[in-house]
């Protein structure tokens, strides 16, 4: 960063006058990228060359020996479409971030509000409560949630009276029961959140409003809501981007099974890449997969964006 | 909006982030001395003076896992080779695979690794990866064959040997020896052979059920990527059918054979004399054994026996698989070690002077089979466990050793073919397809 | 600012009702929450026989520390030592690099911004699983298999720290920007004194978002890291997994040791975490 500064000091004090906008413009440019050069050598290096080499693999009937690689042109593409699994983990991706983006949202919101007005001993107390499986590392959470399902001695099943119950070996619940998992394990950070964002309400409107006989409902959507906003907006960032990256929670309790019912796409191309060692065909759908995230947060970022403006 | 920042608060944020940088410049630094240590290892052959290899075991008895042996073995080794220093890594099975795909793709693999030929042959083997260790078989390749022509078939491919067995063993399947004898069941089975018809296994089952002894008689597990092996006996031997052609090249789970097993099965499901569990894999049903929860396991061996008794407060009781003509014909499992080719020769040589050392030296070949909890493949070792305190213990299995049958693992696209397989037990179990139907499916599936 | 908060229950006047109702589900919820913790920490202290037991014991009875003799046997300070080293070491990078870029892309007109920020946003989410190849081979090229750094660098060249930072940056007043320029400061002067103080909240937040995360991150560690020396704790508790036999105890004593630290460490600084976040309500 050093050099950067030289560079600029030289020229930028006292250039005032509009008319060399060109050079300006251009120093600007220059500037802004020696900023983002640090930035850029890591997203390029790790994200984007990646990325590249992806896309160039996807069109190879690549295994493990990967000297062995034959060009195929598009039947790996062609192969996903007829693929059950994959069909199936698309399914399943998406029910994952369409349910549990809203209700991870709308939850810590809930209890966000909540426990706000509580005294601080017992505010401090849930948040930690609720951030404690955040911490405790998704690796350990899964083993104990595993005996929690267990169908014989699992404690659910206690508790419910149910034993002989398989819920993760049931396609019908083994899906859901990973959802509820991920749902723990990503409250914790937006009801730390949104606890913090309803303390900077700014009172003195709030004390206005139910002067005038507003009731709590319209004191929420009418005040606290647009100043919560730009909290929303992150918490719907970062909660899409845990759903998206749901890995260990599959991968530990189901790999994907019973029938691929709890296989998502993130799960099917380390599947086929590290089992099947179809290396062809996991990049194939990862660049899928990538077009379809770009897609969903584009649309996302947009719709947040012009609900903040 | 920010107006509430305090100057306080800015210290605080300022000093967590001075306090992380700092951390992190220490990071780096460690970072990169790990960088350094592990170069240094890889580079090893080029050391003054000697060689440096590495081995890779999966938990095979005390070979791996969480208690290893490994030391004593390396140690014992290095008494008479010091020039080789041998660094090793435990694999398990969870996710051992999946190591092993990346050191392949990082071009990093291990000198050595120690699992079974459905990984070493079939898999590495068969993809170009492996050296070819024909000249280890010379001496030796009689006194295995007259343990078992299919250890030596098993471990070559296309005339290259890809693997220097160890040890093997039969899969069978366990009971809960006292619950059966309360409930009534040992009528059922043949304690001298260690064997049951198939009508003695579903009368011995539906005696467990109705004693309620046990929460369930048994648990058909269906899920995960391991244990196969005893789903797969269980089915074949039920109505002696065979799971693949006899030249290895097709699966046959549809036969008539097969189909009437699976719907036995199915109908044992419906009747609770056994639970069949879509999310459960071998080693839930295991632990269910372990803890008394169902009264027989259908995943065992030496080595899982010697995994559990610190758990087991009964007595496990080992037993072949049932079969319509009471002559049981069990999976094997064959362990041994195959060397990834790196390309350095010196290393190379190392690394067979290794194998040749715990497999086939005089003093060390028998304690080698010995921390496998398995038996040996060379005729010539005879009985490695007489006179030994595991000798009682071993006797139950080396009973059941005659019952040695076909070993298949080598046929083509095994990978798939074992997902497939739990994936047909789940349809017809837990789903309710018709046997046929799962099963023609299966077929279809994964003959390539 | 959170003293002020003890007596405004009149405006937030809600019935007696609903607050025990809301009491009582917190509480529920919390015993769920609390649960595998709880779960984990008494699960490390008994014996192979009672923690696979049929009948759950719900408080260990006969405890034993042999579960953690065990796994003191294995490297597990190294592999919790490797953790931390990773975290901070991606959090300190991440927060670094995303506060330049971040302040650039909001503060700055310059040629290829919007295409430059739409892929940002883009590769947001990207899971890792879409490049785990290209990046494995990419590492073993440069050298860096089995080392902390095939963790670190991907890590910190996820592009969610820059899009955090960006949103941060826009609050800067530009006239503040402009009147440091007028005085001649350089850029690097205006980022230093001016552009880090008013985003710092943001790098708070992000510097716990990263540090979870990466702290969470089981898939790239476990490709990564294959030696048993560089493993971490998450990984290094998965490897004690195996597929025949699980042995809970070792592994609840080692869930026991990854937890501990960092749930103390979140005791301890409860304060910082959350006024860290608190300030880091994005641009209104």
């Amino acid at each position: 960063m050093a050099q950067t500064s030289v560079k600029d000091k030289k020229s930028a004090p006292k250039v005032q006058n509009r008319p060399a906008s060109r050079v300006l413009a251009r120093r600007e440019t220059i500037s802004a990228y020696l900023f983002m050069l640090p930035s850029l050598i890591f997203f390029v290096g790790f994200v984007l060359v990646p990325m590249g080499m992806c896309l160039v693999y996807s069109f190879l009937d690549m295994g493990i020996d990967t000297s062995a690689a034959t060009f195929t042109g598009l039947s790996n593409y062609v192969e996903m479409f007829q693929d059950k699994t994959f069909i199936r983990s698309l399914w399943n991706t998406i029910l994952i971030v369409v349910v549990s983006v809203p209700l991870v949202t709308a939850f810590s919101l809930w209890v966000g509000s909540a426990i706000y007005p509580m005294r601080s001993k017992l505010r401090s107390f849930f948040r930690c409560v609720f951030y404690l499986p955040v911490v405790t590392g998704s690796v350990a959470v899964t083993v104990v949630w595993k005996w929690m399902f267990n169908p014989y001695n699992g404690l659910l099943n206690q508790i419910f009276g149910t034993v002989g119950f398989d819920w993760l070996g049931d396609t019908r619940t083994a899906i859901w029961c990973i959802i509820m998992i991920l749902f723990t394990t990503s409250i914790g950070q937006p009801i730390v959140l949104y606890v913090a964002a309803l303390g900077n309400v700014d009172r003195s409107l709030e004390e206005a409003a139910a002067i005038d006989g507003a009731t709590r409902l319209q004191i929420f959507w009418k005040i606290k809501w647009p100043q919560i906003m730009p909290t929303t907006l992150y918490v719907l960032v970062i909660t899409t981007i845990n759903s998206f990256q749901c890995f260990a929670l599959i991968q530990l309790l189901t790999r994907g099974g019973p029938l691929g019912s709890t296989s998502t796409l993130m799960y099917y191309i380390f599947d086929m890449a590290y089992n099947y060692q179809r290396f062809g065909y996991a990049n194939a759908m990862g660049v899928v997969l990538a077009i379809f995230i770009a897609i969903f947060s584009a649309i996302q970022f947009k719709v947040a964006q012009s609900d903040n403006g | 909006m920010k107006r509430a920042i305090s100057r306080r608060d800015f210290l605080k944020v300022t000093g967590a982030v001075g306090a992380a940088s700092l951390l992190a410049a220490c990071g780096d630094k460690a970072a990169s001395s790990t960088a350094a240590s592990t170069a240094g290892s890889t580079a090893g052959s080029t050391a003054a003076g000697g060689v440096e290899i590495s081995l890779w075991t999966y938990p095979i008895g005390s070979w791996g896992g969480t208690t290893s042996k490994l030391d004593d073995i390396i140690a014992a080794f290095n008494k008479v080779h010091p020039e080789i220093k041998v660094t090793y890594e435990t694999l398990d099975y969870q996710n051992g695979d999946n190591l092993v795909t990346s050191a392949i793709t990082a071009k990093e693999t291990p000198d050595i690794i120690m699992e079974g030929p459905e990984r070493l042959v079939s898999n590495w083997g068969a993809n170009n990866l492996m050296v070819d260790l024909s000249d280890l078989w010379t001496d030796t390749q009689d006194d295995i064959a007259a343990v078992s022509e299919s250890v030596v078939s098993a471990c070559q491919l296309n005339g290259a040997y890809y693997e220097y067995p160890l040890c093997m063993t039969t899969h069978c399947m366990a009971i809960n020896y006292e619950v059966f004898e309360k409930a009534g069941a040992l009528q059922y089975i043949d304690e001298a052979t260690r064997t049951w018809t198939t009508d003695d296994f579903v009368k011995a089952m539906e005696t467990v059920r109705d004693s309620g002894l046990a929460a369930v008689p048994g648990i058909l597990y269906c899920g995960g990527q391991g244990g196969d092996q005893g789903t797969r006996a269980l089915v074949n031997n039920l109505y002696s059918g065979t799971y693949t052609n006899a030249d290895h090249t097709e699966y046959t789970a549809n036969s008539p054979e097969n189909v009437k097993a699976l719907e036995l099965l199915k109908s044992m499901v419906d009747n609770r004399s056994l639970n069949a569990n879509a999310g459960f894999q071998a080693s839930d049903e295991l632990q269910q054994f372990a803890n008394g929860t169902a009264a027989v396991t259908f995943c065992w061996n030496a080595s899982n026996k010697a995994q559990y008794a610190s758990q087991v407060t009964f007595t496990p009781y080992a037993m072949a698989f049932p079969s319509d003509d009471g002559v049981p014909e069990l999976c094997g499992g064959i362990w041994g070690f195959g060397i990834f080719n790196n390309g350095d020769d010196a290393r190379i040589e190392a690394a067979k002077t290794f194998i040749q050392f715990v497999c086939d030296d005089e003093s060390q070949a028998a304690e080698s089979v010995r921390l496998t909890g398995f038996f040996p493949v060379r005729d010539s070792l005879g009985d490695v466990y007489a006179g030994t305190d595991q000798a009682e213990q071993m006797g139950e299995f080396a009973s059941l050793m005659p019952y040695l049958g076909d070993y298949y693992n080598v046929a083509p696209n095994w990978t798939a073919q074992r997902q497939n397989w739990f994936n047909m037990l789940q349809e017809i179990m837990v789903n309710g397809t018709p046997a046929q139907e799962a099963a023609d499916a299966f077929v279809a599936a994964s003959n390539v | 600012m959170p003293k002020t908060k003890a007596k405004k229950s009149s405006l937030d006047g809600q019935s007696q009702g609903y607050k025990i109702f809301v009491i009582i589900v917190l509480a529920l919820l919390a015993v769920f929450f609390i649960f595998p913790l709880y779960w984990i920490l008494t699960g490390s202290l008994k014996d192979a026989i009672t923690i696979n037991a049929q009948k759950p014991q719900w408080f260990p009875l006969n405890p034993t520390l042999d579960n953690y003799v065990r796994l003191f046997q294995q490297p597990a300070i190294q592999w919790l030592l490797n953790t931390i080293i990773i975290a901070v070491a991606a959090m300190a990078l991440t927060c670094i690099t995303a506060a330049l870029a971040g302040y650039a892309l909001a503060k700055k007109r310059f040629f290829g911004q919007t295409v430059l920020f739409s892929l940002l946003v883009c590769a947001m989410a990207l899971p890792k699983q879409v490049i785990v190849i290209p990046l494995l081979q990419e590492m073993s090229a440069l050298g860096l298999n089995n080392n902390l750094l095939a963790v670190i660098l991907p890590t910190v060249g996820w592009p969610f720290g820059i899009f955090l930072m960006k949103q941060f940056s826009e609050t800067i007043p530009t006239e503040m920007l402009e009147a440091a320029r007028i005085d001649g400061a350089s850029e690097v002067r205006t980022f230093v004194s001016i552009v880090f103080p008013m985003v710092k909240p943001g790098v708070g937040a992000l510097a716990i978002f990263t540090f979870v995360n990466t702290w969470n991150d089981y898939f790239l560690q476990l490709i990564m890291l294959q030696k048993r020396e560089v493993l971490t704790i998450s990984t290094g508790i998965a490897r004690l997994q195996g597929e025949v036999s699980s042995d809970f105890g070792l592994i609840m004593a080692g869930a026991a040791l990854a937890a501990v630290p960092i749930v103390a460490v979140f005791l301890m600084f409860q304060k910082y975490f959350t006024q860290g976040i608190t300030m880091g309500a994005v641009k209104g």
